[in-house]
């Protein structure tokens, strides 16, 4: 850990973490590089790809391709730290692709359900 | 009965720290029971000796009782503490270990089925003629019954682990139509923590206090209580701030419950650390349940007492520990515990897992924090969240709640998203800082998360400033971790998206 400006900073793994007066928080490091800033933002928010907010175990799956869902039904649930998490729609749509299946330990970022874009 | 001198611990993290640390004073060696997950953590470095009990999943290791006793066998360990959750109020368990000659650290098995099985509990209090909170808690477990029963009982229902606590297996239903997933949910998350599937309900009170007394039965099977908790600020039924006294309680309802709690305690034949909770609404109380172990908030009741509580178990299971009559324990002051987990506070309190960088809990005096794991350790997600607790303790209420949000503003967590700022929103709150929240508080006035107030723009062009300077301090390395990948690849809460919890 280093002072910098009176701001604690770390390198952890591929992250930087930097501590300003009592807000923590943190970067990818290739978002911070020269080369980060040019990066596209392909990964960004978007309601039609729902994707694994964490790494964890998919333990239910209640949709598949073609079927119609509302918004605020339930597409998955996922298990990680011993707590259950449901994954809702946000649109009112149809499942375009479900890639995710019971059992599937999944890493955070993947892509789990997509819905046909409105 | 017996004299031990080598104890082992059927848990991990914190607890196992604590434990560890009570052992130590005593002159008692350790034996930690460990999964393959937890090999770089505080308590493995910490014991005296370590055995692999089995892989990460918690089914093959810390709920594996054969492993478990097995393991302390071979280390020679003469007793087993089970800290809480895993397999610490499971009567099987505590049965095996004393077959097997091994001394349980905690209430006997015939204690344990008695008042832990909620189910079983309730009917003794019933006949004791105690408040209990209406419910179903029979045994036919099929889902049309339970069904039915949610419907006789009147929504707003919880379905609750009957084996369980600590928020799993726990479900609210608000509508009939969301019942049968509700239901079906609360039992997979049962069977995965606790190994039972079986389920109760129960009315849900939806502005009601949670308020529990810590039990205690010395040697002798004399049961005392050592005053109140209060936790009323969960979510989704896990605690996430406790105190110690209640702010809620008027002399005589302390008086009442306090012996509405001992009279369980006695009937249940408890010996060791206990804790009967209750529920307050509108000046009355009811039974919730009662768990028969320590707690994960036992340090405020230490605090504001001046006990050890681990160190009462133990001597109580060496038959060293006997209530003195003529001394009177009054609490003194306030205490107040935070419980630190691992996740994003700005999205809806994903978990957050990896290496941990920095850690820096903030010193002074009467500050107290119980950590299991330190700068190099990997926080996974096969177990809890919970990596950390801070418990401050001070002359009165509001000056415990201002001392904890200054060592929350001071505290350093890297390599993981935590909810600290979370904590400190709450704890400034004013319904928190008048005392009257209840269990809804956080639905009520949290349910969206926190909103980030920055301006992400800003932030992002300080933080690429503060990395070239950093880059040019000759930093670049990793902070001295040679570990390599950091569990999640990407680590930047911007990049992926979260709804839905």
């Amino acid at each position: 850990m280093k002072l910098i400006d009176n701001v604690q900073v770390e390198k952890v793994g591929q992250t930087l973490w930097i501590k300003s007066g009592d807000k923590t928080w943190s970067y990818d490091i290739i978002d911070l590089s020269s080369e980060g800033q040019r990066r596209k933002k392909s990964n960004t928010a978007s309601p039609d790809v729902i994707v694994a907010p964490m790494p964890g175990k998919i333990t239910k799956v209640f949709v598949k391709e073609g079927d119609s869902v509302t918004v605020g039904q339930a597409l998955l649930v996922m298990e990680a730290m011993k707590m259950e998490y449901t994954l809702k729609s946000d649109l009112e749509t149809t499942v375009e692709t479900v890639s995710a299946k019971v059992n599937d330990q999944v890493q955070v970022g993947a892509v789990l359900v997509k819905l046909v874009k409105q | 009965m017996s004299k031990f001198t080598r104890v082992a611990i059927a848990n991990r993290g914190e607890v196992a720290v604590r434990i560890i640390k009570a052992c130590e004073e005593l002159g008692l060696e350790t034996v930690l029971l460990h999964s393959e997950a937890d090999v770089n953590s505080r308590a493995y470095r910490m014991a005296t000796h370590k055995v692999c009990i089995g892989p990460a999943p918690t089914a093959e290791s810390y709920l594996n009782i054969e492993a478990n006793i097995q393991g302390a066998l071979a280390m020679g360990a003469q007793a087993v503490h089970p800290g809480f959750g895993f397999l610490s109020e499971n009567a099987h368990f505590a049965q095996a270990c004393e077959q097997a000659g091994l001394t349980f650290i905690g209430p006997s098995a015939e204690a344990i089925r008695t008042l832990g099985d909620k189910v079983s509990c309730k009917a003794l209090a019933k006949k004791a003629g105690l408040p209990l909170v209406p419910g179903y808690e029979g045994e036919d477990q099929t889902l049309n019954t339970l069904m039915k029963e949610v419907e006789a009982i009147g929504l707003p229902v919880i379905v609750k682990a009957a084996a369980g606590g600590g928020g799993r297996g726990m479900k609210l239903i608000k509508q009939m139509s969301e019942a049968a997933e509700q239901i079906e949910s609360a039992q997979r998350e049962a069977k995965s923590a606790f190994g039972s599937e079986v389920v109760f309900l129960e009315k849900y009170l939806d502005r009601a206090k949670h308020i529990e007394f810590q039990i205690f039965g010395d040697s002798t099977g004399k049961v005392m209580h050592l005053f109140d908790r209060e936790c009323s600020v969960q979510r989704r039924h896990q605690k996430i701030i406790e105190e110690a006294t209640s702010p809620s309680l008027t002399e005589e309802l302390r008086r009442k419950m306090g012996e509405v709690a001992v009279t369980l305690g006695t009937l249940g034949k408890y010996k060791g650390a206990g804790t009967v909770e209750f529920l307050l609404q509108d000046g009355k109380f009811y039974l919730l349940e009662v768990n028969t172990r320590l707690q994960v908030e036992h340090p405020v009741t230490e605090e504001v007492l001046g006990v050890d509580l681990v160190k009462m178990q133990i001597l109580t299971a060496q038959n060293h520990f006997v209530w003195n009559d003529n001394e009177v324990r009054i609490p003194r002051g306030h205490s107040i515990e935070c419980r630190i987990y691992a996740e994003n506070s700005y999205m809806g309190g994903v978990p957050s897992t990896g290496l941990l960088g920095t850690v820096h809990w903030p010193e002074g005096p009467r500050r107290r924090y119980e950590f299991g794991f330190e700068k190099g350790d990997t926080i996974t997600s096969y177990y809890d969240p919970m990596i950390a607790k801070a418990i401050v303790w001070d002359e009165s209420r509001p000056r415990a709640i201002e001392k904890m949000i200054r060592v929350l503003k001071d505290a350093t967590v890297f390599g993981v998203h935590t909810n600290i700022p979370y904590l400190i929103e709450i704890l400034s709150h004013p319904e928190f800082v008048d005392g009257t929240m209840t269990t809804r508080f956080i639905e009520k006035n949290f349910a969206e998360g926190l909103k980030a107030t920055h301006n992400e723009d800003e932030r992002k062009k300080l933080s690429q400033g503060i990395y070239k300077k950093f880059i040019a301090s000759g930093s670049g390395a990793d902070a001295g971790l040679l570990t390599a990948a950091n569990q999640g690849q990407t680590n930047s809460p911007w990049l992926s998206h979260w709804r839905g919890i």
